[in-house]
Protein backbone atom coordinates (compact mmCIF):
# COMPACT_ATOMS: atom_id res chain seq x y z
CA UNK A 1 0.00 0.00 0.00
CA UNK A 2 1.20 3.53 -0.59
CA UNK A 3 -0.10 6.78 0.78
CA UNK A 4 -0.81 10.33 -0.28
CA UNK A 5 -2.35 13.36 1.37
CA UNK A 6 -5.07 15.40 -0.32
CA UNK A 7 -6.18 18.82 0.80
CA UNK A 8 -9.91 18.66 1.58
CA UNK A 9 -10.68 21.65 -0.62
CA UNK A 10 -9.21 19.77 -3.60
CA UNK A 11 -11.47 16.73 -3.33
CA UNK A 12 -14.02 18.03 -5.87
CA UNK A 13 -11.20 18.01 -8.46
CA UNK A 14 -10.88 14.28 -7.99
CA UNK A 15 -14.60 13.73 -8.51
CA UNK A 16 -14.73 16.00 -11.56
CA UNK A 17 -11.69 14.29 -13.04
CA UNK A 18 -13.14 10.84 -12.48
CA UNK A 19 -16.42 11.93 -14.02
CA UNK A 20 -14.66 12.52 -17.34
CA UNK A 21 -13.95 8.80 -17.65
CA UNK A 22 -16.30 7.00 -15.33
CA UNK A 23 -19.83 7.08 -14.10
CA UNK A 24 -19.40 8.32 -10.52
CA UNK A 25 -21.75 6.87 -7.93
CA UNK A 26 -21.75 8.52 -4.51
CA UNK A 27 -24.04 9.05 -1.51
CA UNK A 28 -26.59 11.84 -1.90
CA UNK A 29 -29.48 12.94 0.32
CA UNK A 30 -32.99 11.49 -0.04
CA UNK A 31 -35.22 13.28 2.44
CA UNK A 32 -33.43 12.91 5.73
CA UNK A 33 -31.73 9.73 4.60
CA UNK A 34 -29.17 8.82 1.97
CA UNK A 35 -28.89 6.76 -1.21
CA UNK A 36 -26.15 5.93 -3.67
CA UNK A 37 -26.78 7.60 -7.00
CA UNK A 38 -24.92 8.87 -10.05
CA UNK A 39 -23.45 12.34 -9.45
CA UNK A 40 -22.01 14.82 -11.88
CA UNK A 41 -21.67 17.77 -9.52
CA UNK A 42 -19.42 17.01 -6.52
CA UNK A 43 -21.51 19.47 -4.47
CA UNK A 44 -24.37 16.93 -4.49
CA UNK A 45 -22.29 14.37 -2.65
CA UNK A 46 -22.94 13.91 1.05
CA UNK A 47 -19.77 12.39 2.42
CA UNK A 48 -21.11 13.04 5.94
CA UNK A 49 -23.83 10.39 5.40
CA UNK A 50 -24.41 7.83 8.14
CA UNK A 51 -25.63 4.94 6.00
CA UNK A 52 -27.61 4.50 2.80
CA UNK A 53 -31.07 2.99 2.38
CA UNK A 54 -29.73 0.30 0.04
CA UNK A 55 -26.15 -0.92 0.16
CA UNK A 56 -23.85 -0.64 -2.88
CA UNK A 57 -24.43 -4.33 -3.78
CA UNK A 58 -27.01 -3.29 -6.34
CA UNK A 59 -24.30 -1.86 -8.61
CA UNK A 60 -22.93 -5.40 -9.00
CA UNK A 61 -26.03 -7.46 -8.34
CA UNK A 62 -29.10 -5.37 -9.26
CA UNK A 63 -32.46 -6.04 -7.62
CA UNK A 64 -33.70 -7.11 -11.05
CA UNK A 65 -31.57 -7.90 -14.09
CA UNK A 66 -31.96 -9.64 -17.41
CA UNK A 67 -29.52 -12.53 -17.69
CA UNK A 68 -30.30 -13.34 -21.32
CA UNK A 69 -32.83 -13.21 -24.11
CA UNK A 70 -33.87 -16.45 -25.79
CA UNK A 71 -35.93 -17.72 -28.70
CA UNK A 72 -38.60 -20.25 -27.84
CA UNK A 73 -38.67 -22.26 -31.10
CA UNK A 74 -35.12 -23.60 -30.91
CA UNK A 75 -34.04 -22.59 -27.37
CA UNK A 76 -31.38 -20.34 -28.92
CA UNK A 77 -29.76 -17.72 -26.67
CA UNK A 78 -30.10 -14.40 -28.47
CA UNK A 79 -28.15 -12.15 -26.14
CA UNK A 80 -26.33 -12.81 -22.91
CA UNK A 81 -23.85 -9.94 -22.97
CA UNK A 82 -23.04 -8.34 -19.65
CA UNK A 83 -23.26 -4.62 -20.14
CA UNK A 84 -21.02 -2.97 -17.56
CA UNK A 85 -19.86 0.60 -18.00
CA UNK A 86 -16.71 1.81 -16.20
CA UNK A 87 -17.78 3.12 -12.82
CA UNK A 88 -16.43 4.53 -9.61
CA UNK A 89 -18.21 3.94 -6.33
CA UNK A 90 -17.15 6.91 -4.27
CA UNK A 91 -17.43 7.16 -0.50
CA UNK A 92 -17.99 3.60 0.68
CA UNK A 93 -17.69 2.96 4.39
CA UNK A 94 -15.50 0.08 5.66
CA UNK A 95 -18.55 -2.12 6.39
CA UNK A 96 -19.75 -1.90 2.80
CA UNK A 97 -16.34 -2.67 1.32
CA UNK A 98 -16.04 -5.66 3.65
CA UNK A 99 -19.53 -6.71 2.58
CA UNK A 100 -18.44 -6.79 -1.06
CA UNK A 101 -15.52 -9.03 -0.10
CA UNK A 102 -18.02 -11.43 1.48
CA UNK A 103 -20.16 -11.31 -1.66
CA UNK A 104 -17.05 -12.03 -3.78
CA UNK A 105 -16.61 -15.34 -1.96
CA UNK A 106 -20.02 -16.39 -3.17
CA UNK A 107 -20.04 -14.99 -6.69
CA UNK A 108 -16.46 -15.99 -7.56
CA UNK A 109 -16.40 -19.32 -5.76
CA UNK A 110 -17.20 -22.69 -7.25
CA UNK A 111 -19.77 -21.15 -9.60
CA UNK A 112 -18.44 -17.95 -11.09
CA UNK A 113 -21.10 -15.37 -11.73
CA UNK A 114 -20.10 -13.49 -14.91
CA UNK A 115 -22.66 -10.73 -14.34
CA UNK A 116 -21.44 -9.84 -10.89
CA UNK A 117 -17.75 -10.32 -11.74
CA UNK A 118 -17.82 -8.25 -14.91
CA UNK A 119 -19.28 -5.28 -13.04
CA UNK A 120 -16.83 -5.82 -10.22
CA UNK A 121 -13.91 -5.67 -12.69
CA UNK A 122 -15.28 -2.51 -14.25
CA UNK A 123 -15.73 -0.65 -10.96
CA UNK A 124 -13.24 1.28 -8.88
CA UNK A 125 -13.94 1.59 -5.17
CA UNK A 126 -13.03 4.66 -3.17
CA UNK A 127 -13.69 4.28 0.53
CA UNK A 128 -14.06 6.96 3.15
CA UNK A 129 -13.83 6.99 6.94
CA UNK A 130 -17.04 7.41 8.94
CA UNK A 131 -18.53 8.18 12.33
CA UNK A 132 -20.51 5.35 13.93
CA UNK A 133 -24.27 5.98 13.98
CA UNK A 134 -26.80 4.75 16.54
CA UNK A 135 -27.29 1.50 14.65
CA UNK A 136 -23.71 0.70 13.57
CA UNK A 137 -22.06 -2.34 15.14
CA UNK A 138 -19.30 -3.25 12.70
CA UNK A 139 -16.93 -3.16 15.68
CA UNK A 140 -18.55 -6.41 16.85
CA UNK A 141 -17.34 -8.25 13.74
CA UNK A 142 -14.08 -6.32 13.20
CA UNK A 143 -15.43 -5.00 9.94
CA UNK A 144 -14.80 -1.42 11.04
CA UNK A 145 -11.38 -1.80 9.43
CA UNK A 146 -10.77 -2.68 5.82
CA UNK A 147 -7.39 -3.60 4.40
CA UNK A 148 -8.12 -4.66 0.86
CA UNK A 149 -10.90 -4.68 -1.68
CA UNK A 150 -10.65 -0.94 -2.44
CA UNK A 151 -8.58 1.18 -4.78
CA UNK A 152 -8.27 4.22 -2.52
CA UNK A 153 -9.42 4.75 1.05
CA UNK A 154 -9.71 8.29 2.35
CA UNK A 155 -9.36 8.88 6.08
CA UNK A 156 -10.67 12.27 7.11
CA UNK A 157 -8.03 14.17 9.12
CA UNK A 158 -10.10 17.35 9.40
CA UNK A 159 -8.52 19.67 6.83
CA UNK A 160 -7.09 16.89 4.65
CA UNK A 161 -7.49 13.26 3.68
CA UNK A 162 -4.99 10.53 4.36
CA UNK A 163 -5.33 8.49 1.17
CA UNK A 164 -4.37 4.81 1.28
CA UNK A 165 -3.88 3.45 -2.23
CA UNK A 166 -4.42 -0.28 -2.37
CA UNK A 167 -4.04 -0.63 -6.14
CA UNK A 168 -1.85 0.90 -8.82
CA UNK A 169 -4.99 2.12 -10.49
CA UNK A 170 -5.94 3.90 -7.28
CA UNK A 171 -2.59 5.71 -7.13
CA UNK A 172 -2.86 6.56 -10.81
CA UNK A 173 -6.23 8.24 -10.54
CA UNK A 174 -5.03 10.34 -7.62
CA UNK A 175 -1.97 11.47 -9.51
CA UNK A 176 -3.94 12.21 -12.63
CA UNK A 177 -6.92 14.03 -11.18
CA UNK A 178 -6.04 15.73 -7.91
CA UNK A 179 -3.17 17.66 -6.42
CA UNK A 180 -1.61 15.52 -3.68
CA UNK A 181 1.58 15.19 -1.69
CA UNK A 182 3.71 12.65 0.15
CA UNK A 183 2.80 11.70 3.70
CA UNK A 184 4.75 13.31 6.57
CA UNK A 185 5.28 11.87 10.06
CA UNK A 186 2.73 14.36 11.33
CA UNK A 187 0.12 13.00 8.89
CA UNK A 188 0.75 9.46 10.12
CA UNK A 189 0.47 10.55 13.76
CA UNK A 190 -2.80 12.34 13.04
CA UNK A 191 -4.06 9.30 11.12
CA UNK A 192 -3.35 7.10 14.16
CA UNK A 193 -5.21 9.39 16.50
CA UNK A 194 -8.24 9.58 14.17
CA UNK A 195 -8.52 5.81 13.74
CA UNK A 196 -8.17 5.22 17.48
CA UNK A 197 -10.85 7.79 18.17
CA UNK A 198 -13.06 6.02 15.63
CA UNK A 199 -12.51 2.65 17.24
CA UNK A 200 -13.46 4.02 20.64
CA UNK A 201 -16.57 5.84 19.48
CA UNK A 202 -18.90 2.88 18.94
CA UNK A 203 -22.08 2.96 20.94
CA UNK A 204 -23.12 -0.64 20.55
CA UNK A 205 -21.53 -3.77 21.86
CA UNK A 206 -23.02 -7.22 21.37
CA UNK A 207 -21.92 -10.27 23.31
CA UNK A 208 -21.04 -12.73 20.58
CA UNK A 209 -19.22 -15.17 22.86
CA UNK A 210 -19.45 -18.69 21.40
CA UNK A 211 -22.30 -17.64 19.13
CA UNK A 212 -22.10 -20.67 16.80
CA UNK A 213 -22.27 -23.00 19.81
CA UNK A 214 -25.27 -21.14 21.17
CA UNK A 215 -27.05 -21.34 17.84
CA UNK A 216 -26.74 -25.11 17.87
CA UNK A 217 -27.26 -25.64 21.57
CA UNK A 218 -30.38 -23.47 21.59
CA UNK A 219 -31.80 -24.75 18.34
CA UNK A 220 -35.17 -25.48 19.95
CA UNK A 221 -35.27 -22.41 22.16
CA UNK A 222 -38.66 -20.68 22.50
CA UNK A 223 -36.98 -17.40 21.56
CA UNK A 224 -37.41 -18.39 17.93
CA UNK A 225 -41.16 -18.78 18.35
CA UNK A 226 -41.26 -15.35 19.89
CA UNK A 227 -39.36 -13.81 16.98
CA UNK A 228 -41.53 -15.80 14.58
CA UNK A 229 -44.66 -14.32 16.16
CA UNK A 230 -43.28 -10.82 15.64
CA UNK A 231 -41.95 -11.28 12.10
CA UNK A 232 -44.03 -9.99 9.18
CA UNK A 233 -42.23 -12.21 6.64
CA UNK A 234 -41.75 -9.07 4.63
CA UNK A 235 -38.16 -9.72 3.52
CA UNK A 236 -37.10 -6.11 4.08
CA UNK A 237 -34.11 -7.31 6.11
CA UNK A 238 -32.63 -9.25 3.18
CA UNK A 239 -33.21 -6.50 0.63
CA UNK A 240 -31.29 -3.86 2.57
CA UNK A 241 -28.52 -6.22 3.64
CA UNK A 242 -25.17 -5.69 1.90
CA UNK A 243 -24.30 -9.36 2.38
CA UNK A 244 -27.55 -11.10 1.41
CA UNK A 245 -27.08 -12.58 -2.02
CA UNK A 246 -30.06 -14.86 -2.60
CA UNK A 247 -31.91 -14.54 -5.87
CA UNK A 248 -34.74 -16.06 -7.84
CA UNK A 249 -34.66 -16.74 -11.58
CA UNK A 250 -37.71 -16.52 -13.79
CA UNK A 251 -38.32 -16.89 -17.53
CA UNK A 252 -40.72 -14.27 -18.87
CA UNK A 253 -42.14 -14.74 -22.33
CA UNK A 254 -43.04 -11.85 -24.59
CA UNK A 255 -46.78 -11.62 -25.32
CA UNK A 256 -46.23 -13.26 -28.74
CA UNK A 257 -44.60 -16.20 -26.91
CA UNK A 258 -41.87 -16.43 -29.53
CA UNK A 259 -39.07 -15.09 -27.37
CA UNK A 260 -38.48 -14.33 -23.76
CA UNK A 261 -36.06 -13.08 -21.16
CA UNK A 262 -34.52 -14.82 -18.21
CA UNK A 263 -34.62 -12.45 -15.26
CA UNK A 264 -33.15 -12.68 -11.82
CA UNK A 265 -34.46 -10.79 -8.83
CA UNK A 266 -33.45 -10.51 -5.19
CA UNK A 267 -35.03 -13.14 -2.99
CA UNK A 268 -35.29 -13.59 0.76
CA UNK A 269 -35.22 -16.62 3.02
CA UNK A 270 -38.01 -14.89 4.96
CA UNK A 271 -40.47 -15.53 2.13
CA UNK A 272 -42.48 -18.69 2.49
CA UNK A 273 -41.91 -19.87 -1.06
CA UNK A 274 -38.12 -19.62 -0.63
CA UNK A 275 -37.91 -23.15 0.77
CA UNK A 276 -40.83 -24.62 -1.14
CA UNK A 277 -39.86 -27.57 -3.31
CA UNK A 278 -41.62 -29.89 -5.74
CA UNK A 279 -44.68 -31.68 -4.46
CA UNK A 280 -45.67 -28.73 -2.29
CA UNK A 281 -43.19 -29.57 0.47
CA UNK A 282 -41.69 -26.71 2.41
CA UNK A 283 -38.85 -27.35 4.76
CA UNK A 284 -39.21 -23.95 6.42
CA UNK A 285 -42.93 -23.59 6.71
CA UNK A 286 -43.12 -21.65 9.98
CA UNK A 287 -42.06 -18.04 10.40
CA UNK A 288 -40.01 -19.03 13.44
CA UNK A 289 -37.95 -21.47 11.37
CA UNK A 290 -37.35 -18.79 8.77
CA UNK A 291 -36.15 -16.12 11.18
CA UNK A 292 -33.92 -18.73 12.78
CA UNK A 293 -32.55 -19.75 9.42
CA UNK A 294 -31.53 -16.18 8.60
CA UNK A 295 -29.35 -16.08 11.70
CA UNK A 296 -28.10 -19.58 11.20
CA UNK A 297 -26.97 -18.81 7.72
CA UNK A 298 -25.31 -15.55 8.66
CA UNK A 299 -23.65 -16.46 11.92
CA UNK A 300 -22.91 -20.10 11.38
CA UNK A 301 -23.47 -21.52 7.87
CA UNK A 302 -21.36 -18.97 6.07
CA UNK A 303 -18.82 -18.92 8.88
CA UNK A 304 -18.28 -22.66 8.61
CA UNK A 305 -17.50 -22.24 4.94
CA UNK A 306 -15.64 -18.94 4.68
CA UNK A 307 -14.40 -18.32 8.24
CA UNK A 308 -16.25 -15.03 8.52
CA UNK A 309 -19.79 -14.29 9.62
CA UNK A 310 -22.11 -13.05 6.86
CA UNK A 311 -22.78 -9.72 8.55
CA UNK A 312 -20.75 -6.53 8.64
CA UNK A 313 -22.76 -4.74 11.31
CA UNK A 314 -24.02 -1.99 9.03
CA UNK A 315 -27.30 -1.85 10.97
CA UNK A 316 -29.47 -1.52 7.87
CA UNK A 317 -31.67 -4.48 8.76
CA UNK A 318 -32.14 -3.05 12.24
CA UNK A 319 -33.36 0.20 10.68
CA UNK A 320 -35.51 -1.51 8.06
CA UNK A 321 -37.29 -4.18 10.09
CA UNK A 322 -40.73 -2.82 10.99
CA UNK A 323 -40.97 -5.39 13.79
CA UNK A 324 -37.74 -4.40 15.52
CA UNK A 325 -36.01 -7.74 14.94
CA UNK A 326 -32.33 -6.80 14.93
CA UNK A 327 -29.10 -8.84 15.03
CA UNK A 328 -28.38 -7.33 18.42
CA UNK A 329 -31.77 -8.39 19.83
CA UNK A 330 -31.38 -11.87 18.43
CA UNK A 331 -27.84 -12.27 19.76
CA UNK A 332 -28.90 -10.93 23.16
CA UNK A 333 -31.85 -13.33 23.23
CA UNK A 334 -29.52 -16.23 22.47
CA UNK A 335 -27.27 -15.20 25.35
CA UNK A 336 -29.99 -14.55 27.90
CA UNK A 337 -32.85 -16.77 26.72
CA UNK A 338 -35.17 -13.78 26.76
CA UNK A 339 -36.57 -11.66 23.94
CA UNK A 340 -36.62 -8.02 24.82
CA UNK B 1 -64.19 -12.37 -28.37
CA UNK B 2 -67.36 -11.57 -26.51
CA UNK B 3 -67.72 -8.39 -24.45
CA UNK B 4 -70.95 -8.24 -22.53
CA UNK B 5 -70.96 -4.49 -21.96
CA UNK B 6 -70.83 -3.81 -25.70
CA UNK B 7 -73.18 -6.50 -26.88
CA UNK B 8 -76.85 -7.28 -26.41
CA UNK B 9 -76.49 -10.85 -27.65
CA UNK B 10 -76.72 -13.91 -25.47
CA UNK B 11 -73.78 -15.38 -23.66
CA UNK B 12 -71.93 -17.87 -25.83
CA UNK B 13 -72.16 -21.54 -24.94
CA UNK B 14 -68.50 -21.95 -24.19
CA UNK B 15 -65.33 -19.89 -23.74
CA UNK B 16 -61.62 -20.59 -23.77
CA UNK B 17 -60.89 -17.81 -21.32
CA UNK B 18 -63.41 -15.74 -19.38
CA UNK B 19 -62.11 -12.50 -17.90
CA UNK B 20 -64.45 -11.16 -15.22
CA UNK B 21 -64.35 -7.69 -13.76
CA UNK B 22 -66.32 -6.20 -10.89
CA UNK B 23 -68.01 -7.40 -7.72
CA UNK B 24 -71.21 -9.46 -7.83
CA UNK B 25 -74.02 -7.18 -6.64
CA UNK B 26 -77.23 -8.97 -7.72
CA UNK B 27 -78.65 -12.45 -7.81
CA UNK B 28 -78.41 -12.37 -11.58
CA UNK B 29 -74.65 -11.74 -11.31
CA UNK B 30 -74.30 -14.81 -9.16
CA UNK B 31 -76.16 -16.94 -11.68
CA UNK B 32 -74.10 -15.56 -14.56
CA UNK B 33 -70.90 -16.29 -12.70
CA UNK B 34 -71.91 -19.90 -12.07
CA UNK B 35 -72.82 -20.33 -15.70
CA UNK B 36 -69.55 -18.85 -16.90
CA UNK B 37 -67.63 -21.13 -14.57
CA UNK B 38 -69.37 -24.13 -16.10
CA UNK B 39 -68.78 -23.05 -19.67
CA UNK B 40 -65.31 -21.50 -19.52
CA UNK B 41 -62.13 -23.53 -19.58
CA UNK B 42 -60.27 -20.77 -17.75
CA UNK B 43 -61.57 -17.96 -15.52
CA UNK B 44 -59.55 -14.86 -14.70
CA UNK B 45 -60.75 -12.48 -11.98
CA UNK B 46 -59.65 -9.02 -13.10
CA UNK B 47 -59.25 -6.09 -10.74
CA UNK B 48 -59.72 -5.63 -7.04
CA UNK B 49 -63.56 -5.67 -7.10
CA UNK B 50 -63.50 -9.15 -8.63
CA UNK B 51 -60.62 -10.38 -6.47
CA UNK B 52 -61.37 -8.97 -2.99
CA UNK B 53 -64.72 -7.20 -3.40
CA UNK B 54 -62.88 -3.88 -3.47
CA UNK B 55 -64.65 -0.65 -2.62
CA UNK B 56 -68.19 -1.96 -3.41
CA UNK B 57 -67.82 -4.51 -0.60
CA UNK B 58 -67.56 -1.60 1.86
CA UNK B 59 -71.34 -1.30 1.44
CA UNK B 60 -71.70 -4.48 3.44
CA UNK B 61 -69.88 -3.26 6.54
CA UNK B 62 -73.01 -1.69 8.09
CA UNK B 63 -76.74 -2.05 7.42
CA UNK B 64 -76.73 -2.51 3.67
CA UNK B 65 -80.41 -1.63 3.01
CA UNK B 66 -80.26 1.52 5.13
CA UNK B 67 -77.15 2.62 3.23
CA UNK B 68 -78.85 1.96 -0.08
CA UNK B 69 -81.67 4.30 0.97
CA UNK B 70 -79.26 7.05 2.00
CA UNK B 71 -77.49 6.95 -1.35
CA UNK B 72 -80.38 6.40 -3.76
CA UNK B 73 -83.36 7.69 -1.77
CA UNK B 74 -86.61 5.84 -1.17
CA UNK B 75 -88.99 4.79 -3.89
CA UNK B 76 -86.25 4.55 -6.53
CA UNK B 77 -86.45 1.49 -8.76
CA UNK B 78 -83.44 -0.52 -7.71
CA UNK B 79 -81.61 -3.39 -9.33
CA UNK B 80 -83.61 -6.56 -8.97
CA UNK B 81 -82.17 -9.04 -6.50
CA UNK B 82 -79.59 -6.59 -5.22
CA UNK B 83 -77.38 -7.94 -2.49
CA UNK B 84 -74.27 -7.06 -0.50
CA UNK B 85 -71.48 -6.83 -3.08
CA UNK B 86 -69.11 -9.79 -2.95
CA UNK B 87 -65.98 -10.67 -4.91
CA UNK B 88 -66.14 -13.08 -7.82
CA UNK B 89 -63.60 -15.22 -5.98
CA UNK B 90 -66.12 -15.89 -3.21
CA UNK B 91 -68.76 -17.15 -5.63
CA UNK B 92 -66.80 -19.38 -7.98
CA UNK B 93 -63.32 -20.88 -8.14
CA UNK B 94 -61.10 -18.79 -10.41
CA UNK B 95 -57.93 -19.95 -12.10
CA UNK B 96 -56.07 -16.65 -12.15
CA UNK B 97 -56.33 -13.38 -10.27
CA UNK B 98 -55.16 -9.93 -11.30
CA UNK B 99 -55.63 -7.70 -8.27
CA UNK B 100 -55.15 -3.94 -8.24
CA UNK B 101 -57.21 -0.77 -8.32
CA UNK B 102 -56.46 0.04 -11.05
CA UNK B 103 -54.83 -3.08 -12.46
CA UNK B 104 -51.41 -2.99 -14.05
CA UNK B 105 -51.96 -3.86 -17.74
CA UNK B 106 -48.53 -5.47 -17.88
CA UNK B 107 -49.54 -7.83 -15.09
CA UNK B 108 -52.72 -8.70 -16.97
CA UNK B 109 -50.76 -9.50 -20.12
CA UNK B 110 -48.43 -11.70 -18.08
CA UNK B 111 -51.33 -13.56 -16.51
CA UNK B 112 -53.08 -13.96 -19.86
CA UNK B 113 -49.91 -15.43 -21.38
CA UNK B 114 -49.65 -17.88 -18.52
CA UNK B 115 -53.28 -18.84 -19.06
CA UNK B 116 -52.71 -19.37 -22.79
CA UNK B 117 -49.64 -21.50 -22.08
CA UNK B 118 -51.47 -23.50 -19.44
CA UNK B 119 -49.08 -22.47 -16.65
CA UNK B 120 -50.55 -22.19 -13.20
CA UNK B 121 -51.18 -18.86 -11.51
CA UNK B 122 -48.02 -17.27 -10.15
CA UNK B 123 -49.59 -14.44 -8.21
CA UNK B 124 -47.09 -13.10 -5.66
CA UNK B 125 -47.94 -13.97 -2.07
CA UNK B 126 -45.56 -11.97 0.11
CA UNK B 127 -46.14 -8.53 1.66
CA UNK B 128 -45.02 -5.32 -0.04
CA UNK B 129 -42.16 -4.03 2.13
CA UNK B 130 -39.35 -5.91 0.35
CA UNK B 131 -39.97 -4.26 -3.01
CA UNK B 132 -40.55 -0.95 -1.25
CA UNK B 133 -37.03 -1.26 0.17
CA UNK B 134 -35.56 -1.99 -3.25
CA UNK B 135 -37.17 1.26 -4.43
CA UNK B 136 -35.34 3.04 -1.59
CA UNK B 137 -38.48 4.60 -0.20
CA UNK B 138 -38.45 6.13 3.24
CA UNK B 139 -40.87 4.02 5.29
CA UNK B 140 -44.09 5.78 6.26
CA UNK B 141 -44.22 3.89 9.53
CA UNK B 142 -40.92 5.48 10.53
CA UNK B 143 -42.56 8.86 9.97
CA UNK B 144 -45.44 7.87 12.25
CA UNK B 145 -47.80 7.47 9.29
CA UNK B 146 -50.02 4.48 8.61
CA UNK B 147 -49.10 2.31 5.63
CA UNK B 148 -50.66 -1.03 4.72
CA UNK B 149 -47.71 -2.39 2.74
CA UNK B 150 -46.67 -4.64 5.58
CA UNK B 151 -49.76 -6.85 5.10
CA UNK B 152 -50.65 -6.17 1.44
CA UNK B 153 -49.93 -8.58 -1.41
CA UNK B 154 -46.86 -7.44 -3.33
CA UNK B 155 -46.62 -7.21 -7.12
CA UNK B 156 -47.17 -3.55 -7.96
CA UNK B 157 -43.59 -2.49 -7.25
CA UNK B 158 -44.77 -0.41 -4.27
CA UNK B 159 -46.08 2.17 -6.74
CA UNK B 160 -47.97 4.33 -4.27
CA UNK B 161 -45.18 4.57 -1.74
CA UNK B 162 -42.75 5.44 -4.53
CA UNK B 163 -45.16 8.28 -5.40
CA UNK B 164 -45.12 9.43 -1.76
CA UNK B 165 -48.48 7.92 -0.81
CA UNK B 166 -48.90 5.17 1.74
CA UNK B 167 -50.07 1.77 0.52
CA UNK B 168 -53.87 1.52 0.91
CA UNK B 169 -54.03 -2.24 0.40
CA UNK B 170 -55.65 -2.27 -3.04
CA UNK B 171 -54.02 -5.58 -3.95
CA UNK B 172 -55.63 -7.34 -1.03
CA UNK B 173 -54.31 -9.18 1.98
CA UNK B 174 -51.06 -11.05 1.48
CA UNK B 175 -51.71 -14.73 2.29
CA UNK B 176 -48.44 -14.52 4.22
CA UNK B 177 -49.45 -11.45 6.21
CA UNK B 178 -48.97 -11.63 9.97
CA UNK B 179 -51.84 -9.39 11.11
CA UNK B 180 -51.27 -9.65 14.87
CA UNK B 181 -47.60 -8.73 14.34
CA UNK B 182 -48.59 -5.84 12.08
CA UNK B 183 -50.97 -4.46 14.72
CA UNK B 184 -48.13 -4.68 17.19
CA UNK B 185 -45.88 -2.73 14.81
CA UNK B 186 -48.56 -0.04 14.62
CA UNK B 187 -48.66 0.19 18.41
CA UNK B 188 -44.85 0.35 18.59
CA UNK B 189 -44.78 3.19 16.07
CA UNK B 190 -47.35 5.18 18.04
CA UNK B 191 -50.29 4.38 15.75
CA UNK B 192 -53.63 2.92 16.80
CA UNK B 193 -53.61 -0.81 15.95
CA UNK B 194 -57.35 -0.63 15.16
CA UNK B 195 -56.46 1.87 12.44
CA UNK B 196 -54.78 -0.91 10.48
CA UNK B 197 -58.03 -2.85 10.21
CA UNK B 198 -60.11 0.22 9.58
CA UNK B 199 -57.91 1.41 6.71
CA UNK B 200 -57.70 -2.08 5.32
CA UNK B 201 -61.50 -2.19 4.96
CA UNK B 202 -61.35 0.26 2.05
CA UNK B 203 -60.52 -2.47 -0.46
CA UNK B 204 -60.90 -5.52 1.71
CA UNK B 205 -64.16 -5.28 3.64
CA UNK B 206 -65.11 -8.72 2.29
CA UNK B 207 -61.81 -10.33 3.35
CA UNK B 208 -63.60 -12.88 5.52
CA UNK B 209 -65.37 -14.39 2.51
CA UNK B 210 -62.23 -14.38 0.37
CA UNK B 211 -60.04 -16.21 2.83
S1 LIG C 1 -27.44 -8.60 8.73
FE1 LIG C 1 -28.10 -6.46 9.09
S2 LIG C 1 -26.34 -5.49 10.11
FE2 LIG C 1 -25.60 -7.42 9.21
S3 LIG C 1 -24.80 -6.82 7.21
FE3 LIG C 1 -26.95 -7.43 6.90
S4 LIG C 1 -28.13 -5.53 7.06
FE4 LIG C 1 -26.09 -5.11 7.91
S1 LIG D 1 -29.80 -14.57 5.25
FE1 LIG D 1 -31.36 -15.42 3.89
S2 LIG D 1 -31.52 -14.05 2.11
FE2 LIG D 1 -29.63 -13.56 3.23
S3 LIG D 1 -28.03 -14.73 2.18
FE3 LIG D 1 -28.75 -15.98 3.91
S4 LIG D 1 -30.35 -17.26 3.05
FE4 LIG D 1 -30.01 -15.60 1.60
S1 LIG E 1 -37.58 -7.20 8.13
FE1 LIG E 1 -38.21 -7.94 10.16
S2 LIG E 1 -40.37 -8.42 9.93
FE2 LIG E 1 -39.53 -8.29 7.86
S3 LIG E 1 -38.91 -10.41 7.35
FE3 LIG E 1 -37.12 -9.40 8.21
S4 LIG E 1 -37.18 -9.94 10.41
FE4 LIG E 1 -39.24 -10.33 9.57
S1 LIG F 1 -43.66 2.43 3.47
FE1 LIG F 1 -45.23 0.82 3.65
S2 LIG F 1 -44.71 -0.70 2.08
FE2 LIG F 1 -42.91 0.61 2.40
S3 LIG F 1 -41.65 -0.48 3.92
FE3 LIG F 1 -42.97 0.98 5.04
S4 LIG F 1 -44.78 -0.24 5.61
FE4 LIG F 1 -43.73 -1.36 3.99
Amino acid sequence: MFFRVIDKARLPDLVKGLATEYEVIAPIAKGEQFVYAAVTDPADMRLDYDTTLLPPKRFFFPSEETLMRFRVADNEVLDDEVYAAPRVLFGLHPCDINALLLMDNVFSGKYEDPYYLRRREQTLLIGISCTPSETCFCNVWDTNEVHWGFDVFLTDLGDRYFASCRTVKGAEILDRFVENRQVTDQDTTDFQSVVHGFKNSFKRVADTTQLPVLLDAKFDSPIWDEFGDRCLSCGACSMVCPTCYCFDVEDRLEPDQKSGVRVRTWDSCQFKEFAAVAHGQNFRESRASRVKYRYYHKQWGYLSKFERVLCVGCGRCARACPAGITPENVIAALQTGEVR
Amino acid sequence: MYWQLTSSGHLPDEYDVAVIEGAATTGEHIETLRKVRETAAVVIALGTCAVTGGIPALAGTLDYDARYGVVYGDGIAVARGRQVPVPVTSVIAVDYQVPGCPIDPAEFVKVLSRALMGLKDAIPVDPMCAICKTEENICFLDQGKACLGLVTRTGCGAKCVSLSRPCTGCRGLSPEANLPAARRVYADKGLDPAELDRLFDLYNAAREVVL
